[in-house]
């Protein structure tokens, strides 16, 4: 089945279609989610919550419409949403003190853990976190190029705002990361 | 190139995508400043994190996953249309009503104490008379044998 096809189908209520519609975009929107989100169980969660409402706000879509381009608004939006509504949680914490204390904990329950591995995975937990702190418009920008190695053109349709503005998120993104993690590295939390 | 220079550009240098000529004095630079050479080679394994994680593994129950939340909520609505008018609308009423209640009584209740606390007098002769009995007998009594 052809994208086309697909659509057609799944306006109708074909169940197989919306299988293969799930098979065929399960990465693009779970990937996309945890760009933003940054953890894996959040990401299949918001994930599944994509497709329910694409199954059901299929007859609003246009056929002249990209429906990848759709998939990530959709992705987009419910990951941010995700976000805010878990920030008031976080409001008081550091950067600083959330890096060392998620360092403790997996130093502390990965002693018995290979050198490597365990350095990979604190170098991980800094990454999300400094990718977390970036401006909502930068994360969603920094994910969809790094993320999903889509190109500013693309992106730039996704998120309806023209290329060079596209060009500018992603530049202040990597430069806001590299400062923080540039922090991070003198302070030793590493 | 100095070195507080050096880490504002390190991130694009370890994408590659620096002018040719920076890339090369940035290159020159590493070859001779440790510092720098060591937080350029931790930001290069810190990026390659991502390059690992976009490539996640993909769970096998997702579409089943989807598909029984997609039926649960049809379900969960078809009940909320199916039930009859009195559920639908006498249990809200019934809440409603409950609630009133609720703060009507607790007016109520609320309403004799401060009635006393504006005039004291009045409260004492509202409570004493129960205890009239004790009036009888002064109160040193209860030592004596
Ligand atoms: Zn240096």
């Amino acid at each position: 089945m052809n994208e086309t096809e697909i659509i057609q189908k799944l306006q109708q209520g074909n169940e197989p279609a919306f299988k293969e519609l799930v098979e065929t975009y399960q990465k693009l929107v779970v990937n996309t989610c945890f760009g933003l989100v940054q953890n894996t169980e959040d990401a299949e969660d918001i994930a599944q919550e994509v497709f329910i409402e694409v199954f059901r706000s299929i007859q609003n879509f246009r056929a002249d419409a990209k429906l990848s381009t759709w998939l990530y608004r959709i992705a987009v939006n419910r990951s941010l949403n995700h976000i805010r509504d878990n920030k008031r949680s976080k409001w008081f914490q550091s950067f600083d003190d959330v890096v060392k204390g998620k360092t403790l904990l997996l130093n502390h329950y990965a002693s018995e853990n290979l050198g490597a591995e365990l350095e990979n995975m604190q170098r991980a937990t800094i990454l999300h976190e400094a990718i977390g702190l970036l401006p909502e418009n930068q994360k969603t920008a920094f994910t969809l190029n790094k993320y999903e190695d889509l190109s500013y053109k693309e992106i730039a349709e996704i998120m309806d705002t023209s290329v060079a503005s596209v060009e500018s998120l992603i530049h202040r993104a990597k430069t806001g990361l590299q400062k923080k993690l540039y922090t991070c590295y003198k302070k030793k939390c590493f | 190139m100095n070195c507080k220079t050096l880490h504002t550009k390190i991130i694009f240098f370890t994408e590659g995508s620096l002018p040719a000529r920076e890339m090369e004095e940035i290159k020159i630079h590493l070859e001779n400043c440790s510092n720098c050479a060591a937080f350029a080679n931790e930001m290069k394994k810190t990026l390659a994190v991502i390059e690992n994680e976009n490539t996640p593994q993909l769970n096998p129950f997702f579409y089943t996953r989807v598909k029984a939340r997609l039926e649960n909520r049809v379900e969960e609505e078809k009940v909320i249309r199916r039930s009859p008018v009195l559920v639908r609308i006498l249990q809200p009423a019934m809440f409603s009503l409950l609630l009133l209640a609720g703060i009507y009584t607790g007016i109520k209740i609320g309403q004799p104490a401060k009635i006393s606390s504006d005039v004291p007098v009045f409260s004492e002769n509202e409570v004493v008379p129960y205890f009239n009995e004790m009036e009888t007998e002064a109160i040193e009594n209860f030592l004596m044998e």
